[in-house]
This record gives structure tokens, C-alpha cells and sequence, in this order.
């Protein structure tokens, strides 16, 4: 923690407030699927361009394919496909974000990377419940900007889910 | 192993559990009396002593014997441990000198009579604490060793970097010959293609030295079956003897690992339902002791593991019988031998009425199938009633980097293990027939199914079309109409008609299925590596592989193909 000096007033509350601000602040990267979406910054590896994607047979429609990152074979997830948005064909634009949650590999494709944000914590409000069905509870909250909002994805339940999915 | 080998190795062990001995004693002599240590120091001694038996060291073991005798006497207090020390120190001393004889001359055998004498005497109470011991300094040095322990994990990302140089040799490979016609100069294009071909060699040295340094001899797990063998014979009444051929084979520890499994079942199932009691193989004329053979060989890049036993031998009525029994074949199947014999593998067979404590589960064989697909081998069983069954094992002697042959199809690149290849051929559309609604090619006197591999992926026919407009479904396995299933040419366009193209012949238990491709690409060493399971694991596909530019190739997994039954019924 950083060295506290107390306020000319003396008062715990004047400063208090500003240390809680400094810790709990949140780093997203922010990214386009029509909305903007994020996720926090510490589960993400890297942000790469789209080169040659292998396809896997038999995979769920999800799996855009493997991607040699490095001498790594990576599994590629296609976004778009696996929020059941609709699809778009890949652009100039268009990035794999490598995320690593749980020890896991693995490129998420989306349409575009935004920008990485600085959000206090109270940034995030829960997702109104009329939108949070049993199936997106992968969703965080979502976040307000001064012109937009910001969905949050929590990247570990996202991936989690797949393997259930595949077992059923 | 041969005898100088085996010496090298009681050496080199011998040598350790006498500096065991050696520095418990000092510890002895500085610290008094402590049981610990002197637990320690029996322990060694006692391996020495059988050890030295077993290589025909009697007068060590002997003398061994004695100095074990003493150190007992001061555990129970009979002889004071300061009387004692010094007569020990001198006999770790006489050790010491027997083992450095040996070192020397390993068909010396060491006489320690007067030594032993001498001890005998000492524990007898009388005898003379000065008769000491010469010893050459330099023998306190022991013999060097030539072993060193390493952790395996270590090896094996040796090996992982080895992989990872495989595959830039390759892509620089390509570069030249990218390069070659932008080169003018004749001598220099000449000097890069020897540079690179001296590296490539070394590249090559290199992955031979560590894929033997990962070797281990295949008795590592046949020695594992003797104890099991002689309880499991002796708890069904049951005379059984074991003979090991060709253990001294080397194998991949990684391969050895996976072996030690299936071999249990192998063996397990010779013993429950193979070799009958001693009055019933009396009675059917056959020697009273069942013989189990447990060998191995190589063969180019694979070893042969064979267990074969002299059993009852597989009755196909029965295994026909419970096949019917458990659906996986209907009564009006004709099925011959082979497909009777496959039926053991599946999961859950058995012809067991009541399971046993050792088998009848029906859990064993399907693994053993399994365990020995994953390494990339082929389970051969081969049966003759009243006479014996043997299964054969046939696996590649590492599983890192495998020769794997390129077939392109669908505009796709695809790896298929050699392991599993008997040979191509070239075909045209007209040289395949339908039989029963399934494709299949004349070859060799025998009917084959072909698969077509761009049908069993899902993939486009051709290149051309694109993928998400051709229907995922092959019409070889259900869903497709049946005006495609009664005309393959309606596939090929105009142009088409006389197009050729390859069929792949792949084989397990001389089971063969024609797998089509459009291209083959060659021949090429390839580093396995796995594909994620996150999503769940993909059907036909048993791992992924680099090439030289970088792109990825997946490699097949033939077993799968085996497992649509409906491949099979063809013929």
C-alpha cells in the first residue's frame, strides 16, 4: 500500500474514500460483437490477428478451429457463435483475444478490440433480470460509460459451460 | 541384458549401499549407539548380500552374513559397540576391496575365506583387533559410476525442444527451396544447402540420442506379472509357468508406462479364462503346467509384445452367443472369425454368467483397446480353440514423433499415422461398388469399405464449395436421402467423371477400411501434440501436429472409423 499522509482536516473520511477507489480499480478490455463487451484484464494473455485457423471436424459449431501460437496449438472459440449472436464474416477488423482462465489456453474471436478501460469498482451494476436468463448467467453485469454500455463476461463460467454442454 | 552390463549395474548399486554402510558407521562412531542407524545400515547390507547372491558372489555373501551377524549382536547387546566398530570399519574395508576386484575383472571372484574366518572368530569373542585390513587409498574413492539419475520430466521437455527443432528444420528446408531460384550464386546456394544439411543430420543425431535416453527395457514391467501370475494361478488351482522372451527390448518410458495396464488384463484374462486346472489339461492330454509367454521384439520402428498362453484357447460359439446376447450383433450376422474375435474388445463383454473376483466384469479388453490406440498401436488377437490364445501388441517404439502420411482432402491436410497404413492405391469413381447400400472397392481378392474422409468430417467434397453449404451427415452413416446413397457418381460434376483419386488402406486386426482421399502429400515425420479437450473431444481426430510453415495438421485417428459400426457392415 502507498504511503498515507493525513489530510490538513485530520479526518479519516476524507481520504478514505480515495485509497478504496485506488484498490478496487478495475482494468477491462473492451471489445465489439455489435455491443461492446469486456473482460478484466488479468485473464488476458494477448491480442493477436486472424491468420490461418485450422478447422476441427466434429467440433461444436463454436470452435472456429486451432491456431499455432508460437509451436502452441490453441483452440480458437468463435464468439459471436458461442453468445448465439448472429454471424459475421471475418474483417479486417477481426481478433483472436487469448485468454487464459484456469490454467487454460484459450482465442476468443471477436469483431474488433475497443480499448482498455479504467472503471472504478461501482462501474459494474448487475444485469436487469429480465435479460439474465438461465443461459446467461455468464454475464457479470453490465457497465455504464458516459455514451455506452459495457457487458461483462465472466470468462470462467463462459468456458466452464462448454464441457457440460458437450456431455449432454 | 548381457553379464557386463548386469555387473555394471550390482557395481554401481553396490557400490552406493556401501557408502551407506560406511558413513552410518562414522556416524556410529561419533554419535554412540542409535537404532535408526543401525536399521539403516542392515538394510543395506541385506541388498548387498542378496545381490552379491544372486550374481554368484557366495564368499561375499557369506562374509555379508557375518557382518550382519555382528551388528545384531550389538543391537541385543551381546557385544559392546566400540569393540565392535573397528572391526566393522575393516570390514566395509574388505567390501570395499572385494568390490573393486570385481570392478577390475568382472570374472574375478572374490575368496574372502580368511576374512570370513577372521570374523568368525571375532564374534566367537577371541581373535586379534589388530590383524587390520590393507586398503588401497584409492579404493575409498569406490568404482565411478556411469549412471546418473534424471528426472524424467526433464527428458522429456529435452525432447519437447527436439520436436520444436524438428519443425524449424523443416521450415528452413522450405525457405531454400523458396530461395533457390532468387540465389545466383551457385557456390553460395551450394554452401546454405550443405550447412543445412550438416545441421539437419546433427538435428536428427540429436533426437535419436534422447528418444534412447528415454528408453527403458521392457522387463521394467514384465517383472511386474511373475508375483501376480504365481498368486492368481495358485488361488484357481492352477500350475502356471512363466517365460519371458526378448525382455531385454527397449521401449519409451512413456510407452512402458501405458503397457503396464493392458498387460494386466492380457495376463489376467490368460489365467481366468485361458489355462484350465491341472486334472482338466491332464485330461486333454496337455502338459499339467499352462505355459504363459511373455515376449517382446522389434520390428523397424515398433515392438512386438506378444502374450501368448496355451490355454483353452477362445470357444467362438460362446463369444457369438453373448455377442447376441448383449446386441452388439444380431443372430442373423454371418460373422467370421475375425469379427467374432473383435466382439471381446467391445465395452462390457463378457461371457461370464457370474463375474469373478479376476475377471468377467467385462471391463479389461475394451481397455486394453483403448490404452494401445492411444499410443498409436494395434491390438492383434488370434485364437485356436483347445490350443491357446495370443495377443499381440504392436507399438511404435516412441510416441513424441511418429511418420505419418499426408493425405489432402477437401482442401484440408490431414496426417495419418503410418502405423495404422498398409498401403495406397489409385482409384477412379468407377472402381468403387455398392454393396448393401455401402461403398465399397475390390482389392486383392478381398471386399474393403471405403470411407470417404471429407464425408466422415463433414467436409465440402471439393475445395470449391463452401463448407457450410454441404450438409454435415455422410449418407455412409444414416440421414442422407437414399437417392445418394444409390448413386455415388452423382457426385462428380461433368469434369469429374474420370477424376482419380486416393484410396488410403488402413488396417486393425487384419480388419482393412479404403479411407479416400483426394491428394496424398507424402511421407513426413511429424510432432505429436495433443488437441485441448476443453471442448470436448473431437471425434475422429487424435491429436494436432506443426508443419515446417507453420500451419497446423491434424492427425486422424483411425480406430474412430472402426467404431461406426456401420463401416464395418459393409462387407
Amino acid at each position: 500500500m502507498s504511503k498515507i499522509s493525513l489530510p490538513p482536516s485530520g479526518l479519516a473520511e476524507d481520504f478514505l474514500g480515495e485509497i478504496r477507489e485506488e484498490q478496487a480499480e478495475i482494468q477491462l478490455v473492451t471489445f465489439a460483437l455489435g455491443e461492446q463487451y469486456g473482460v478484466p484484464i488479468s485473464q488476458i494473455q494477448e491480442i493477436i490477428r486472424v491468420g490461418n485457423i485450422t478447422m476441427v471436424p466434429n467440433s461444436p459449431s463454436y470452435m472456429e478451429g486451432v491456431i499455432n501460437l508460437r509451436g502452441r496449438v490453441l483452440p480458437v472459440l468463435n464468439l459471436r457463435k458461442r453468445l448465439r449472436l448472429q454471424a459475421k464474416d471475418l474483417g479486417k477488423m477481426s481478433r483472436i483475444i487469448v485468454t487464459e482462465v484456469n490454467n487454460k489456453t484459450i482465442g476468443l474471436l471477436v469483431d474488433s478490440v475497443s480499448h482498455v478501460i479504467k472503471v472504478p469498482p461501482d462501474f459494474v451494476e448487475a444485469a436487469p433480470e429480465e435479460v439474465l436468463e438461465i443461459d446467461t448467467d455468464y454475464i457479470t453485469g453490465v457497465g455504464k460509460l458516459k455514451d455506452r454500455l459495457v457487458i461483462l463476461l465472466d470468462l470462467e463460467k463462459l468456458l466452464r459451460r462448454e464441457k457440460i454442454e458437450i456431455k449432454e | 541384458m548381457d553379464y557386463s552390463a548386469l555387473i555394471k549395474d550390482y557395481l554401481d548399486d553396490a557400490n552406493g549401499h556401501l557408502n551407506v554402510f560406511d558413513s552410518a558407521l562414522l556416524s556410529l562412531e561419533k554419535g554412540g549407539y542409535k537404532k535408526d542407524t543401525l536399521i539403516n545400515i542392515l538394510g543395506a547390507l541385506h541388498t548387498l548380500k542378496g545381490n552379491s547372491g544372486m550374481m554368484g558372489f557366495e564368499s561375499l555373501k557369506t562374509y555379508i552374513h557375518h557382518v550382519e551377524e555382528i551388528l545384531e549382536k550389538v543391537d541385543d547387546n551381546s557385544i559392546e559397540l566400540g569393540q565392535a566398530l573397528d572391526t566393522l570399519l575393516d570390514s566395509a574395508n574388505v567390501l570395499r576391496n572385494a568390490l573393486q576386484w570385481i570392478g577390475k575383472n568382472p570374472t574375478f571372484t572374490p575368496d574372502l575365506m580368511e576374512n570370513i574366518l577372521a570374523l568368525q572368530k571375532k564374534l566367537e569373542g577371541s581373535g586379534d583387533a589388530s590383524e587390520k585390513q590393507q586398503v588401497d587409498l584409492l579404493s575409498y574413492l569406490g568404482t565411478k559410476t556411469d549412471t546418473i539419475k534424471v528426472d524424467f520430466k526433464r527428458l522429456d521437455s529435452l525432447l519437447n525442444l527436439v520436436g520444436e527443432l524438428v519443425i524449424f528444420k523443416t521450415r528452413l528446408n522450405q525457405i531454400e527451396t523458396q530461395a533457390k531460384g532468387a540465389i545466383n550464386d551457385k557456390s553460395f546456394a551450394k554452401d546454405l544447402n550443405e550447412g543445412l544439411e550438416l545441421m539437419g543430420k546433427t538435428i536428427s543425431e540429436l533426437q535419436e540420442g534422447i528418444m534412447k535416453a528415454r528408453m527403458l527395457p521392457v522387463s521394467y514391467v514384465f517383472n511386474k506379472f511373475p508375483r501376480m501370475i504365481r498368486d492368481l494361478a495358485k488361488s484357481q488351482g492352477k500350475e502356471i509357468q512363466l517365460i519371458f522372451e526378448g525382455e531385454d527390448t527397449e521401449l519409451d518410458k512413456t510407452v512402458i508406462d501405458e503397457l503396464e495396464e493392458p498387460l494386466l488384463h492380457i495376463i489376467r484374462n490368460a489365467i481366468d479364462h485361458g489355462i484350465e486346472v491341472s486334472r482338466d489339461r491332464v485330461n486333454k492330454g496337455k502338459n499339467q503346467k499352462g505355459t504363459i509367454v511373455l515376449s517382446a521384439a522389434q520390428e523397424s520402428n515398433y515392438v512386438i509384445i506378444k502374450v501368448k498362453d496355451d490355454g483353452r484357447g477362445i470357444d467362438f460359439d460362446t463369444v457369438r452367443r453373448a455377442g447376441i446376447d448383449k446386441g452388439l450383433i444380431k443372430s442373423e450376422d454371418s460373422l467370421d472369425k475375425d469379427n467374432i474375435l473383435s466382439l471381446i474388445f467391445s465395452a462390457g463383454f463378457t461371457t461370464k454368467q457370474e463375474a469373478t473376483d479376476v475377471s468377467g466384469r467385462g471391463i479389461g479388453l475394451d481397455v486394453v483397446n483403448k490404452n494401445i490406440s492411444k499410443l498409436n498401436g494395434h491390438v492383434i488377437v488370434d485364437s485356436i480353440h483347445e490350443k491357446g490364445t495370443t495377443f499381440t501388441l504392436k507399438l511404435p517404439l516412441n510416441l513424441a514423433i511418429i511418420p505419418a502420411l499426408m493425405a489432402e482432402t477437401g482442401g484440408e491436410v490431414y496426417a495419418i499415422p503410418m502405423s495404422a497404413v498398409d498401403e495406397s492405391i489409385k482409384v477412379r469413381e468407377e472402381d468403387i461398388h455398392i454393396i448393401n447400400n455401402h461403398e465399397v472397392i475390390r482389392f486383392r481378392e478381398r471386399v474393403i469399405p471405403v470411407v470417404r474422409l471429407a464425408e466422415f468430417f463433414g467436409l465440402s467434397p471439393s475445395p470449391v464449395i463452401a463448407r457450410d453449404k454441404v450438409p454435415k451427415q455422410s449418407h455412409l452413416f444414416g440421414a442422407a436421402s437414399k437417392d445418394e446413397i444409390a448413386s455415388p457418381l452423382a457426385r462428380n460434376d461433368k469434369k469429374g467423371k474420370q477424376k482419380k483419386f486416393y484410396l488410403v488402406i488402413v488396417s486393425k486386426a487384419e480388419k482393412r477400411i479404403a479411407i479416400a482421399v483426394d491428394r496424398l502429400r507424402g511421407q513426413q515425420e511429424i510432432v505429436i501434440k495433443p488437441l485441448d479437450d476443453t471442448f470436448g473431444k473431437s471425434y475422429g481426430i487424435a491429436g494436432a501436429s506443426i508443419l515446417g510453415d507453420g500451419r497446423i495438421v491434424l492427425i486422424i485417428d483411425v480406430m474412430s472409423f472402426y467404431e461406426k459400426k456401420e463401416v464395418l457392415a459393409g462387407v
